[in-house]
């Protein structure tokens, strides 16, 4: 019984507490405290509104991670394509019904919290690649006709986040899914020709954004050209970056951001608010923290003897890195303005607590990493 | 599942992973290259951001001190302090900061200055939409603006603004004495008051120590505001004067005005009537033309002058207001204020005597004084007979109650020559000043005054506990068309003690208005007069003059009638 086979390699409660990685998890409450301590200093110095609530939701979601990270692999292995299906539904549900905030579509109330579906969607969507690459042989996957239902796969929920719409979430899943795709070993040539259809694409694309959409494109290579609107939040954002110098002004004392110079100071642009209050040794050591998330991100993949272990780390690590990554770059301006969170230190409940589950997801493998996972093919539910 | 097809699944996998043994290795090796070239292209990502952190952070302009427009950084240099002559602060600084804007950088210049007007009051919106829609790259919106304006304008969130830090000149004691310090303009260079006399100095760094003493200035303050009030009169000056030193240790001039908010008051209330003001004195000039005959030996305190009838000169007539229908003494003259007495011992005088007289006292010309406030005096030209006449009763001729009190001083200090002065005196400051009148005269002049405090037209400016003299003068003030009977300028100038003067007393209210109490009466023996009797009783202590032994005998006196009668 196949069964049988898998209980051979169960692991007791203590083995898996020893096989943790327990730095990692130092660093990702550092991170956290990080974020909430900023989220304090842009308050004005106060625990209300958003550093007293972002500390319960890293309460909650932390001890969501060490679950997910004791529960066996293998369940979630099984778990992969339910929980895809599942994220699929919502977001038609909310496609039909959602709650409107901030001119889009976004949000399911359940009542005591609002869902947004599409957060679950970036965990299940890693889950499910990683599952799907998995049962595929190295050949497999150099084959065209088994890269169909994958890229179905990931079309599906970035056509339902798109049309919400929101544009930061949908860059998210097809970049995210594209690091996972190559790290799952698709040809290199495929992706040049990804590249080249994505920017044959761009006039098609540009037809199809939303006019906010286009001005963001059109101001991020000249944000003179409209300082009062879309232009403005980058140009203010790069004012109180440049304020903060090399040391800062120190802890609570960032005018740019404290006064209402910079919208969004709390969610979307607190990086700013960071680098004016401690400038560019604040804003590097922040670098630094995500730089060593990432490399033990990396590390697990690596560690990992199962395939899917090593995509499911490769995954959630690249989506962490994309929120770094799109966030930060838009602060400074180097691309347009998204609406990404900088992971860990935006106020925000849904996005900290699906990163913490991705997390959690991570020290799963890396805590099953020496259990062999059989490889099945496809869509094969085990 | 039937067992079978377990063990069939079983096999199969199993076979599959003993297959795959080496292309599952290959697999692995394929997917830690991948693994590495993505960790490197994120690595390289990181790298940008990092660079584009730097560029923004470090390598930016830095938007503090350094990088102010010229005209922001040099406002910084101290300006000395201006203190009373027992250091109490009367002018200081305080840090203060002002607003510039670069117009340049202001995106929406009339959404701006509508937004900085609603928050900063006295700001013109037209105006500061001028400035901030030029094309210069620096322009000040506002100077010394209090922490909470600055707050204010922070909160509006509109970029392009900037703050220096500069010093703004503060006036810890208001009204105090405004009209003697004076104030500065936005640059904090002087522009009345000590403020501009002294601007040299000041600017300099060098502290200023007045001769004013803020305690006696308070009372002499309170006290003349209560009259201004009591007798509804447009206005007062006031000044307490060290006969010998010539330090003036109090001056008012009513209305006054708040130096931390000059900008929101009327010019009247700027004006400083004790030494910019001159006015037709009346009857105190009546102690200069006695003692001018004392001094000249024209006549004694005992002979005597017909005023039994009104003097006509060409077509004026000259009557006495108290008048007694008969042949005075000097004294009585006085003591009783007569004019046609005193018109008489003008016209025994003579025009250059009399002229040379009040020029010694300082009268005829604009006196020196450390403010820039000072107005010559209105004199006759030509000087006429008729001019000697009334000049004798103080008409014809206007000056500042800063000479009056000047002059007063040296007819009862013994006749030495005073300069009026608002620095304080070093005490070993030992000028030997020349004699102006014979010491003599001055004593003769001293027992005068004493009496028309005790038996005259002043009797309430008595205090009790101390011998005071003084002298009433109640004078028209001139209008379009000749003198005006119900715009009076009711003064009184007293000196105490007495016996010894150390200090004169000015006081002159503007257009007192008669009431119940005075009988209707606006004249200086009712409304002046008892302002300088609460004034002395209120600074004699303060300045350590000891109280006279006499008034304090009359309690006894009384108790002893009282112990008759129980008898």
């Amino acid at each position: 019984m196949a069964l049988v086979d898998d209980r051979r390699n169960d692991m007791t409660f203590f083995q898996k507490v020893r096989n943790t990685n327990w730095f990692l998890i130092i660093l990702i409450f550092l991170t956290a405290g990080f974020g909430i301590a900023m989220l304090y200093s842009v308050a004005g110095g106060k625990m209300d509104p958003w550093a007293s609530r972002q500390a319960v939701r890293f309460a909650v979601g932390a001890s969501l991670m060490l679950f997910v990270a004791f529960v066996d692999i293998r369940v979630w292995l099984r778990m992969a394509y339910p929980l895809y299906a599942l994220g699929l539904v919502l977001l038609l549900i909310v496609e039909a019904m959602g709650e409107v905030g901030m001119g889009a579509q976004r949000w399911l109330d359940l009542g005591f919290f609002n869902l947004q579906p599409s957060e679950i969607m970036k965990i299940a969507l890693v889950l499910a690649l990683a599952r799907y690459f998995h049962g595929l042989t190295a050949e497999d996957v150099q084959r065209f006709r088994w890269l169909v239902v994958p890229l179905l796969m990931v079309a599906a929920p970035a056509g339902l986040v798109l049309v919400e719409p929101d544009l930061g979430t949908a860059i998210l899943l097809i970049m995210g899914a594209g690091a996972l795709f190559f790290a799952a070993g698709v040809l290199w040539w495929k992706f040049a020709l990804v590249f080249i259809g994505v920017l044959g694409s761009i006039p098609f694309v540009w037809e199809r954004l939303h006019l906010y959409q286009r001005e963001r494109v059109l101001t991020l290579f000249n944000p003179e050209r409209d300082p009062l609107g879309a232009g403005y939040q980058i140009m203010q954002s790069k004012i109180a970056l440049g304020s903060g110098g090399l040391w800062g002004k120190g802890y609570l004392l960032g005018t740019q951001s404290h006064l209402n110079f910079l919208p969004e100071k709390h969610s979307d642009f607190i990086f700013t608010t960071l680098g004016e209050e401690f400038g560019l040794v604040g804003g590097m050591i922040l670098l630094g923290l995500y730089t060593a998330i990432l490399m033990y991100g990396f590390a697990v993949a690596f560690r990992a003897r199962s395939q899917f272990g090593r995509l499911l780390a490769t995954g959630v690590t690249s989506t962490f890195f994309l929120y770094i990554f799109i966030n930060i770059a838009m602060v400074m301006g180097i691309i347009p303005v998204v609406g990404v969170p900088l992971p860990l230190i935006s106020w925000g409940g849904s996005a900290m607590v699906s990163i913490l589950i991705g997390f959690g997801l991570v020290l799963s493998v890396y805590i099953h990493r020496d259990i062999p996972i059989p490889r099945r093919p496809g869509l094969d539910p085990t | 599942m039937t067992a079978r097809d377990g063990q069939y699944d079983r096999r199969r996998g199993l076979r599959r992973f003993v297959q795959l043994e080496g292309v599952a290795k290959q697999a692995l090796d394929t997917g830690h290259v991948r693994l590495i070239a993505v960790a490197a292209g994120f690595a390289l990502c990181f790298l940008v951001i990092a660079g584009r952190l730097i560029g923004l952070t470090a390598l930016a302009p830095r938007d503090d001190g350094a990088n102010l427009p010229a005209e922001a950084r040099q406002v910084h240099s101290a300006r000395a302090e201006i203190l009373d002559r027992q250091g109490v602060l009367l002018a200081g600084n305080v840090r203060a900061v002002s607003l510039f804007a670069n117009p340049r950088k202001v995106m929406d210049a009339a959404r701006a200055a509508s937004q900085l007007a609603a928050v900063l009051p006295g700001l013109e919106q037209e105006n500061v939409l001028r400035a901030l829609s030029s094309d210069r790259g620096f322009v000040w919106v506002k100077r010394q603006l209090s922490p909470r304006q600055q707050d204010a304008v922070n909160r509006l969130g509109i970029p392009g603004l900037g703050f220096a830090d500069e010093e703004r000149r503060v006036y810890p004691l208001g009204r105090l004495a405004a009209h003697v310090v004076g104030f500065t303009g936005v640059d904090r260079e002087g522009l009345t008051g000590i403020e501009k006399g002294r601007d040299d100095d000041l600017s300099a760094g060098r502290t200023t120590t007045l001769s004013i003493d803020v305690r006696v200035q308070h009372a002499l303050r309170a006290e003349l505001l209560a009259s201004v009030e009591e007798f509804q009169a447009i206005g007062a000056a006031a000044i307490v004067m060290d006969v010998h030193s010539g330090e003036i240790v109090a001056m008012v001039s009513l209305p006054d005005f708040d130096p931390d908010a000059k900008d929101e008051v009327p010019a009247d209330n700027l004006f400083n009537r004790a030494t910019l003001g001159v006015y037709e004195m009346g009857s105190t000039f009546k102690a200069f033309n006695t003692a001018a005959a004392l001094e000249f030996g024209l006549a004694g305190l005992t002979d005597t002058y017909d005023a039994s009838k009104p003097l006509r000169v060409a077509r004026f007539t000259i009557n006495d207001d108290h008048a007694k229908n008969r042949w005075l003494t000097v004294a009585e003259i006085f003591q009783y204020s007569s004019n046609i007495g005193s018109a008489r011992m003008a016209l025994d005088l003579g025009p250059d005597r009399q002229r040379a007289f009040l020029k010694s006292l300082g009268l005829l010309d604009r006196p020196q004084i450390e403010i820039p406030e000072v107005s010559a005096p209105m004199v006759p030209s030509p000087w006429r007979e008729i001019s000697t006449m009334t000049v004798a009763y103080g008409h014809g001729i206007a000056v500042s109650p800063l000479q009056m009190a000047t002059a007063y001083s040296i007819v009862v200090n013994g006749g030495l020559a005073v300069t009026p002065t608002l620095i304080a005196r070093r005490p070993d400051e030992q000028n030997p000043s020349p004699r102006i009148l014979s010491e003599r005269t001055s004593q003769s002049m001293r027992e005068l005054l004493s009496l028309v405090v005790e038996d005259g037209t002043g009797k309430q400016a008595k205090a009790k506990g101390y011998l005071v003299g003084g002298k009433t003068g109640t004078a028209e003030k001139a209008g379009a068309g000749g003198y005006r009977r119900n715009a009076l300028l009711s003064s009184f100038v007293a000196a105490f003690p007495i016996d010894d003067p150390r200090y004169v007393v000015f006081v002159a209210l503007d257009e007192p208005k008669g009431i119940k109490r005075t009988f209707n009466f606006a004249t200086a023996g009712w409304t002046a007069a008892p302002a300088v009797s609460r004034v002395v009783s209120r600074i004699a202590p303060l300045l350590g003059v000891a109280p006279a032994p006499g008034p304090a005998a009359v309690p006894s006196d009384s108790l002893l009638v009282s112990v008759s009668k129980d008898r």
